[in-house]
């Protein structure tokens, strides 16, 4: 009796695993998840999912984290179990090559070659998705990086927009002899910002060399960016670096006039209630090195991508597509008060759409961001030396060492 | 318990000897699936290369010898350290300070209340709080008219975030020892003061012996939450700036989650385990002797 009993619980349980197993055929879906680290960015999201629902029939509900080292571990562990999302946001650089190597992510050449072909995306943006000559994920969002200032603040000093190093310094004397701080700088996460504007707009091929393990941040190019930076701060041009008042509202309240962030930021202001053009404005940060061909502006871009075992892949297909469209873009931008990955996308705020008109047009050389372009573990310990250095600048070389270290560990197994 | 016997009868003990381990099977289950498995993986992992995604690659004792001579970790230990003593003399102490100064007094209750309010929060929501009150330019630099910036400096970044861990902590530690203090039999303490006892004389003389067990309860909670120390300072610091107010917690998950070096931050997690459970095996054996 007993065992009959046992038989029959265990005859059940194989047949309840057979119905919840994974071998089911592709669904067909009418309702997307999507998985990103951008949780306060939600409210956008649902909705390009209204708006998606309306033109193509598909859904979209977004899932958000926001911290952004818990979101990844989460997307890495879905890649091992059934519980994966249809589509998820990621990182370009190293992070996205990682999961294309482990074929996790589903190839997009063909709607890359569809949307270039439609002028839907611009050609200069492909390098940054393409993985051994194919494309990968099309892109959620792109963002230049320049300067945020306060207009009111340049107004009544009778400051104007500095087109090369020198006017900036400048800028930020006047400033420094009415008692304003010039620049905004943190110790916690954008940590990295001024050493890539550094970088970049003293040696960007030094920097992409870094970023590529070619070159050592124990190298004499690095070492004088950093004494460049160390001679920003002791000159007295930037905040505490442990203010930890949010930067937007530090340019809206005039603790630092500049702040330099991706055109994302602009989002900040707006929801600030603070006017483009009256109350503050944007600039392309200078060439420290005014012998550069180009000016070098940070770059940053956004995947959203669809998995290669995905429950719908169809769907997901159609939805990136959809994504890359100036019809979703134009959404997207426009809600969020931002830049477009699409050139027909106009853009409503002045300053942000010139930058985006002459950054299309090759006007400046794109540096890909440090965060992106550096692999986790040296961006770990990078992060983590400059978040001393802003509050010790006296211990540089130490810092460099540091990452050095982590660089040469990491390098070590990955060249 | 010999009716439920008669109930099952002969056949049904039988039974109940042979299938009767069965009935735990669930728990043992659970508890071996989601406690051990992990703790022998996560063991397993600290020997290997692992980022995730790519299979773990066995390195031997690589990442213990890369975490004994990281200067970070010693940082990590001295910190732990800190927070360890800390909790002892602030939360501890202050707890039991509290507890007697307020009972057996009229009002002592009311006098309790706001002390237990702020264990209500979570630590992330604890650390929201005092982050613009103790960040350069807020609150605290503000009222006391100082220019401090309270979570850089090290070890201040520390005590600072320990004043705050002791804001949330104090109450619940208090609350304990009113129980203690409440369980003690009135017998005793009436005959000490007919003894002439009193005052702090009273106090360790009398009371304090009679909550021994009480405190060997609060110390050993309390040890493992300081050492395990995480939420805080992930919110306040980050463990920054550079790494100079880590925790061991803290340089776990950063070593696993934030630089994705899983086998390392694994190390440092086995690591953590073995400091806590030696340092929770000393404490209760020296409990038990005395």
């Amino acid at each position: 009796m007993f065992r009959s009993r046992v038989v029959t619980l265990g005859v059940a349980a194989l047949v309840l695993t057979a119905c919840g197993g994974n071998g089911a055929q592709p669904q067909k879906k009418t309702e997307l998840t999507l998985y990103n680290d951008k949780g306060a960015w939600t409210k956008y999201f649902d909705e390009m999912g209204a708006l998606s629902k309306q033109s193509i029939g598909l859904g979209m509900k977004p899932t958000g984290y926001t911290d952004s080292a818990q979101y990844q571990a989460f997307i890495k562990a879905s890649f091992r179990t059934n519980v994966k999302p249809d589509l998820f946001t990621w990182q370009t650089g190293g992070m996205l090559e990682e999961i294309v190597k482990q074929k996790q992510v589903a190839d997009t050449t063909d709607i890359w070659q569809q949307a270039i072909q439609a002028g839907d995306l611009s050609k200069d943006l492909a390098p940054y998705y393409t993985i051994g000559g194919r494309q990968y994920c099309v892109p959620m969002n792109v963002a230049y990086w320049g300067m945020f200032y306060n207009k009111k603040i340049f107004g009544k000093y009778g400051l104007e927009a500095p087109k090369t190093w020198d006017d900036l310094i400048k800028v930020a004397d006047t400033l420094k002899k009415n008692g304003v701080k010039a620049f905004y700088h943190t110790s916690v996460l954008f940590s990295f910002v001024w050493f890539e504007q550094l970088m970049a707009g003293t040696d960007p091929d030094l920097y992409d060399r870094l970023a590529t393990g070619k070159a050592k941040y124990t190298d004499p190019g690095v070492v004088q960016v950093m004494e460049k930076w160390k001679s920003l701060i002791d000159a007295g041009y930037f905040i505490n670096p442990g203010d930890k008042t949010d930067p937007g509202d530090v340019l809206k309240n005039g603790k630092a006039a500049m702040v330099s962030f991706g055109t994302w930021f602009n989002t900040s202001m707006t929801q600030r209630n603070m006017k483009s053009g009256e109350d503050y404005d944007f600039f392309v940060i200078p060439n420290v090195n005014p012998a550069l061909p180009k000016t070098s502006m940070i770059f940053e871009s956004g995947p959203l991508c669809s998995l290669t075992k995905a429950a719908d892949p169809a769907a997901n297909q159609k939805y990136l597509k959809w994504w890359t469209t100036s019809e979703a873009q134009g959404k997207w931008a426009s809600s969020r008060g931002d830049v477009s990955a699409n050139p027909k996308v106009s853009i409503a705020d002045k300053a942000l759409g010139t930058v985006t008109k002459d950054a299309g047009g090759g006007q400046y050389r794109l540096v890909n961001r440090y965060f992106e372009a550096t692999p986790p573990p040296v961006l770990t310990a990078a992060l983590d030396g400059f978040s001393k250095f802003v509050t010790e600048p006296g211990s540089y070389k130490e810092v460099l060492e540091t990452i050095q270290k982590a660089a040469d560990e990491y390098w070590s197994a990955h060249q | 318990m010999s009716g439920a016997r008669r109930r099952i009868g002969p056949r049904g003990e039988v039974l109940l000897g042979r299938f009767g381990h069965g009935y735990v099977a669930p728990a043992v289950l659970l508890v071996a699936g989601l406690l051990y498995a992990p703790f022998l993986w996560t063991a397993y992992l600290s020997f290997t290369r692992y980022d995730g995604l790519e299979p773990a690659q066995w390195i031997g004792g690589h990442n213990f010898g890369k975490l004994i001579e990281d200067p970070a970790l010693l940082t990590s230990i001295r910190n732990t350290l800190l927070w360890v003593v800390g909790t002892m003399v602030l939360p501890v102490g202050l707890g039991l300070l509290v507890a007697v100064l307020s009972y057996d007094i009229k009002g002592g209750v009311w006098f309790r209340v706001p002390f237990l309010l702020p264990y209500a929060l979570s630590g992330a929501g604890l650390a929201m709080v005092w982050s613009p009150i103790l960040s350069h330019g807020g609150i605290a630099n503000t009222l006391l008219g100082v220019d401090t910036a309270f979570l850089q400096d090290a070890p201040v970044n520390t005590v600072a975030m320990l004043l705050v861990w002791t804001w949330q902590q104090l109450g619940v530690n208090m609350l304990l020892f009113v129980v203690g203090l409440q369980s003690i039999p009135r017998e005793p303490i009436e005959a000490a003061r007919l003894d002439g006892a009193g005052g702090w004389q009273l106090f360790r003389l009398v009371i304090w012996p009679l909550m021994r067990p009480l405190t060997a309860v609060v110390v050993g909670l309390a040890l493992v939450a300081s050492l395990k120390t995480f939420d805080i300072v992930w919110v306040l610091t980050q463990g920054g700036p550079g790494r100079n107010s880590e925790t061991l917690a803290v340089t776990m998950y950063k070593e696993t989650f934030v630089a994705s070096d899983y086998g390392y931050g694994s190390a440092v997690a086995v690591m953590l385990t073995v400091v806590t459970g030696l340092a929770s095996y000393l404490y209760l054996k020296r409990q038990v002797a005395s």
